[in-house]
């Protein structure tokens, strides 16, 4: 059984960082990996006693919304700035994981284990959040989408903690969208996965779009072609749609695994921006392949 | 004590289990619980491989490993080193041939977790790769290895055949015909408790603790594999955490056995993680069923072809008894004159098949009511009208053959069911369907026999006593796991001798204290044990009371009326303690002891002895009908289940609230079977190794359920009661797959579960014409 450390302040857990430990936030992963002796380490760093209110905290800073890395799930789904600004984030962790999951697990553990499943990745990458990475010598912001290089693998330098998440809020989005396709309601990891931001003309159609899907390539995925498709689209006419989920099955080579094959999660793929459309899109008919 | 205490234990009324408290208190002890002060660790080295023939095994590394106290071998066993329920055909710690990954190699033992997981890594083994068989049809390839060279059959474990009247030849007469072939899944028990025991061997006695189904046959099993004599061997069952016959045989008992006599004096605990579990535990028997349906214009079912292959991996387990059921079980409960029914139990070198909650059942009802959908389709038919025009009836026979001479209630099922609201208002309900939504609503029917079939004698042995402080205690050896049997005697026993649950206690099975009762299967532990139990308390109440006539020198015995703890004598109103009485008598007259065996059918229905020693024929059934509502997902080929209602005939009941438990659990570990649960595996090897990738359902994918009973009284049962562990799974898969049939215009999967992978598939297949002969949409 690994040694278990208490840090008091920021910069103890700097050190301590710095020498090498391995930092316990919820959980959730990493005694997952533990067990599964992906990872066998002999210290670990527990946030429990920490001073520092950073880590901890949601605030609105004025145009944006910082929440601090080691803040849960649970309190995130709570909270009134995450609520007013960020639905399709409070979508997203509502289906991560259990109840029980959700109270231990934290915001910065999810990105930190970069997996192109995370759930609060796709919402994430589409809010254009960044990071702000801290070190014994000050900290960085960069966006998560550049922080995030593949499969659990991220920018972090090892000296550095995931201190806070930065979130510019979203007055030009009129619709926040969410879904995940798994096996089951809950304690699911997502075979697939999609957030959406909408902005709306007075007469509907479509003025800003931002879309990510998780679980589709080695990171999360996005489009800009696909979301060009859809600019000027009527919210209610499936043929900007239709256009957008070709699109974006196109681009993608997503992989095969025991979850779902390859062209399952193609196809689903752009099903889920069809299920974007206000429009009667009748399905059956029409068929989710007649694109 | 708690509230339940002062409670008066009444048959038929709704009662707290006065063991859920302790459960949920954490005060039970289970299994999995018994932690001696100073223990050692016990575990096994798994082949890894599916099939070769074992050469060397090099312990030599391992036992260098500081902690390690001994590490065995075949060579250590002195026993048959064989073990299984009919055929002994698997060994303890492989000798000559490994026939799955999860066959044993080696056993260590040591005085830590860590010491031993370093250990078991240690562990190598030399060995000739055998070409391996992971499908039934590989099995029977020209040129394919023997997985038991000296079986009679070659790779079949048992092979049958039941056929009745004009068997083939009356499809000649039939005026419309369907045919269905599907396959059908592994399935994994997914217990709480994996699989675990404590033994200790102390003078020459061992003694294991263990989460079993079957104490006494563990213990004559065990006593031949590991080389003891069975009254030197005690087998502890305490509450199981979980068993649906994946418990039924032994899984840790031998292991543990050789391990505590190699380390004598200190207790040797055993507990498999959740993935040796998946590799190395039973699993509910893969299956290919092709069914054709024949009937008559006017729905009259008139011809059954069934042909069932059933993948029983390496061991007989218990396939064999698997396989009898499903043939006897083929034709559901209806009346159809021709049938020809055959099946194959086979040896392959994947996981090994055995017993799970249905025992065969699920697989033959999945196929057989999805034909009678087909064909209701094709005769334009309602689904409901067709089942009830061909549905059993007392005194027929079933299409195996199987006369119906108990109660019969599938047709109070299939009435009641048709007045429920969720029957009525399915039309409206689907026609509120959402956007990219299709909603479908399917029923499907069964019939289920209690108990072992006319060979094994369906016994057991209820022992009661009168303690000197005057209460009574029942000593059961029918394993409770969680299904409520052991809470059900005392409700049986205390509303018969009037008293309360603190004048009542528990004996939980244990072959040094309780007698033998056979195992909790078969949908039979309630039934069995309980009319041994009754003749136990009406000998004990008809002792006691004319003891007490002779001691208060008055009439005779029925001038008593027993109340909690005391004995009123109705004439003179004295009251008369049971404690006082207790003292009175000697220990053995305080105990009664009563011996049960069901019912064995008389009936010839098949000249086949193997098939007959496989249990063919049963003489009592319970019924069911369901009903499932489904709304699909057209973009992701998500399946919700909406709602879900059933209706079974399982007599009389004795806890109103435990029939409910048992349907609901029954039938969530049916939409896991129909649409979650994929057991993947690639040449034997598992892909989906623990509950990480192998997905059960959890609370929010359980619809809400309407479940209920009609309450048919079965004169064999005590107190009216038949079996219903069972018959709660059966019909869950194809009530599903008619469900989703109804709601896509007829799409119907073939390799199950029915993952939203498979559903999107289905979608996106056009459809054949109504009336086809196939079965549509096959993927």
């Amino acid at each position: 059984m690994p040694a278990v450390i208490l840090p008091q302040t920021l910069d103890e857990l700097l050190d301590l960082k710095a020498q090498g430990h391995t930092i316990l936030a919820g959980g959730t992963d990493l005694f997952v990996h533990m067990r599964n002796k992906k990872i066998q380490p002999q210290t670990l760093v527990c946030l429990d006693q920490l001073k520092d209110k950073g880590l901890r905290e949601v605030a609105d800073t004025g145009d944006e919304i910082c929440i601090g890395a080691a803040v849960t799930h649970s309190r995130l789904i709570q909270n009134p700035l995450v609520q007013q600004h960020f639905p399709v984030l409070i979508q997203a962790l509502d289906t991560l994981g259990s109840p029980q999951i959700r109270n231990m697990g934290t915001l910065g553990g999810n990105i930190m284990t970069a997996s192109p499943a995370g759930d609060s990745l796709p919402p994430l990458y589409v809010l254009d959040a960044q990071v702000e990475l801290a070190g014994k010598n000050g900290s960085r912001r960069m966006s998560l989408s550049r922080f995030i290089t593949g499969p659990g693998a991220t920018g972090l330098n090892p000296e550095e903690i995931l201190y806070r998440i930065w979130i510019p809020k979203q007055p030009s989005y009129d619709l926040h969208h969410f879904e995940k396709v798994g096996h089951r309601k809950s304690l699911s990891i997502a075979i697939l996965s999609m957030a959406a931001l909408i902005g709306l003309t007075g007469d509907r159609k479509i003025r800003a779009v931002r879309l990510a899907w998780g679980s589709l390539g080695k990171t999360i995925a996005t489009s800009p072609e696909t979301e060009k498709r859809l600019m000027g689209t009527p919210m209610d006419d499936p043929a900007g749609f239709i256009l957008a989920a070709a699109r974006i099955r196109e681009e993608v080579s997503p992989i095969s695994d025991v979850r779902a094959g390859a062209d399952y999660r193609r196809q689903v793929a752009g099903n889920l921006v069809l299920r974007l459309c206000q429009g009667p899109l009748e399905p059956l008919k029409q068929g989710p392949g007649a694109v | 004590m708690n509230l339940i205490s002062k409670t008066s234990p009444s048959v038929g009324a709704s009662q707290a289990r006065p063991d859920a408290l302790n459960k949920v208190m954490g005060h039970e002890k289970f299994a999995a619980d018994y932690y001696g002060p100073r223990h050692l660790w016990a575990g096994v080295r798994r082949a890894g491989i599916p099939h070769g023939r074992l050469i060397s095994v090099s312990t030599e590394a391992a036992k260098q490993v500081p902690g390690v106290k001994k590490i065995l071998t075949h060579k250590d066993v002195n026993g048959s080193n064989r073990q299984g329920v009919i055929q002994k055909d698997q060994p303890v710690l492989v000798d000559d041939r490994i026939r799955h990954c999860g066959d044993a190699l080696a056993l260590v033992i040591a005085e830590t977790s860590q010491a031993l997981e370093t250990a078991l890594a240690l562990i190598s083994f030399e060995y000739e790769a055998l070409p391996g068989i992971f499908t039934t049809a590989e099995a029977f390839q020209y040129g394919a290895p023997l997985i038991h060279p000296t079986h009679p059959g070659g790779n079949c474990l048992l092979s049958g055949q039941l056929v009745s009247g004009k068997g083939l030849e009356a499809f000649e007469a039939c005026d419309a015909i369907v045919e269905l072939t599907i396959d059908l899944p592994r399935q994994e028990h997914a217990y709480l408790e994996t699989e675990c025991g404590e033994a200790v061997y102390e003078k020459g006695e061992l003694s294991i603790v263990v989460s079993t189904q079957t104490p006494f046959r563990d213990r004559a099993e065990t006593a031949q594999a590991i080389g003891i004599s069975p009254e030197k061997l005690r087998i502890i069952a305490p509450y199981c955490g979980g068993g649906f016959g994946g418990k039924d045989g032994i899984t840790v008992q031998s292991l543990l056995g050789l391990a505590a006599m190699a380390c004598p004096d200190v207790p040797i605990k055993m507990m498999w993680s959740r993935e040796e579990s998946f590799l190395a535990g039973p699993k509910r028997h893969a299956a290919s069923l092709h069914y054709r349906l024949g009937a008559k214009q006017n729905g009259v079912f008139h011809a059954l072809e069934v042909r069932a292959d059933f993948d029983t991996g390496p061991y007989d387990h218990l396939g064999g008894a698997v396989l009898g059921l499903a043939l006897e079980h083929a034709g559901g409960p209806y009346r159809i004159p021709h049938a020809a029914i055959q099946g194959k139990a086979v040896y392959t070198n994947n996981t090994i098949g055995g017993a799970f909650r249905g025992f065969g059942v699920p697989q033959v009802a999945a196929a057989m009511e999805q034909a009678v959908d087909l064909m209701a389709e094709k005769l334009s038919l309602s689904p409901l009208d067709i089942r009830m025009k061909n549905a059993v009836q007392k005194g027929d026979k079933i299409p195996s053959g199987t006369t119906l001479k108990t109660s019969t209630g599938i047709r109070e099922c299939l009435a009641r069911l048709k007045a429920h609201p969720l029957y009525r208002e399915a039309d409206a309900w689907k026609k509120k369907a959402p956007a990219h939504m299709l909603r479908g609503s399917g029923m499907a029917c069964a019939l289920h026999g209690m108990g072992y079939g006319p060979f094994v004698p369906d016994t057991a042995i209820a022992k009661l006593e009168l303690t000197k402080q005057g209460r009574f205690k029942i000593y059961f050896g029918v394993v409770d796991m969680g299904q409520g049997n052991g809470v059900t005697f005392l409700q049986m026993a205390g509303d018969l001798l009037n008293q309360n649950y603190e004048n009542l206690e528990l004996v939980l099975p244990d072959t040094g204290l309780t007698l033998p009762c056979g195992s909790a299967s078969a949908s039979r532990s309630t039934y069995t044990f309980g009319n041994a139990l009754i003749q136990a308390v009406e000998t004990m109440k008809t002792r006691l009371t004319q003891r007490a006539a002779d001691s208060l020198m008055v009439g005779d015995g029925d001038e008593f009326c027993f109340i909690p703890g005391h004995l009123r004598h109705l004439p003179t109103g004295r009251e008369f303690p049971l404690a006082q009485l207790a003292a009175l008598l000697g220990p053995e007259e305080r105990i009664t002891i009563s011996r049960y065996r069901a019912l064995a059918s008389k009936e010839t229905v098949t000249q086949d002895t193997a098939l007959q020693m496989h249990g063919i024929p049963h003489t009592v059934f319970s019924y069911t009908a369901h009903l499932a509502h489904v709304e699909i997902d057209t973009l992701t080929g998500g399946i919700t289940v909406c709602n879900y209602t059933a209706v079974t005939d399982c007599g009389r009941l004795i806890n109103p609230d435990l029939y409910q438990q048992q349907m609901q659990g029954g039938i969530a570990q049916g939409l896991g079977y129909a649409l979650y649960e994929d057991f993947i595996t690639d040449k034997g090897r598992l892909l989906t190794a623990n509950l990480s990738t192998y997905i059960i359902p959890g609370a929010l994918d359980i619809p809400p359920m309407a479940l209920s009973s009609v309450d048919l009284q079965e004169n064999t049962g005590p107190f009216g009661m038949k079996g219903v562990g069972e018959i709660c799974i059966d019909p869950v898969l194809p009530a599903v797959a008619n469900a989703v049939a109804d709601a896509c215009g007829g799409g119907r999967c073939r390799q199950w579960p029915l993952t939203c992978e498979r559903m999107l598939e289905i979608l996106t297949i056009p459809v054949c014409p109504p009336g086809a002969d196939m079965n549509r949409s096959l993927i």
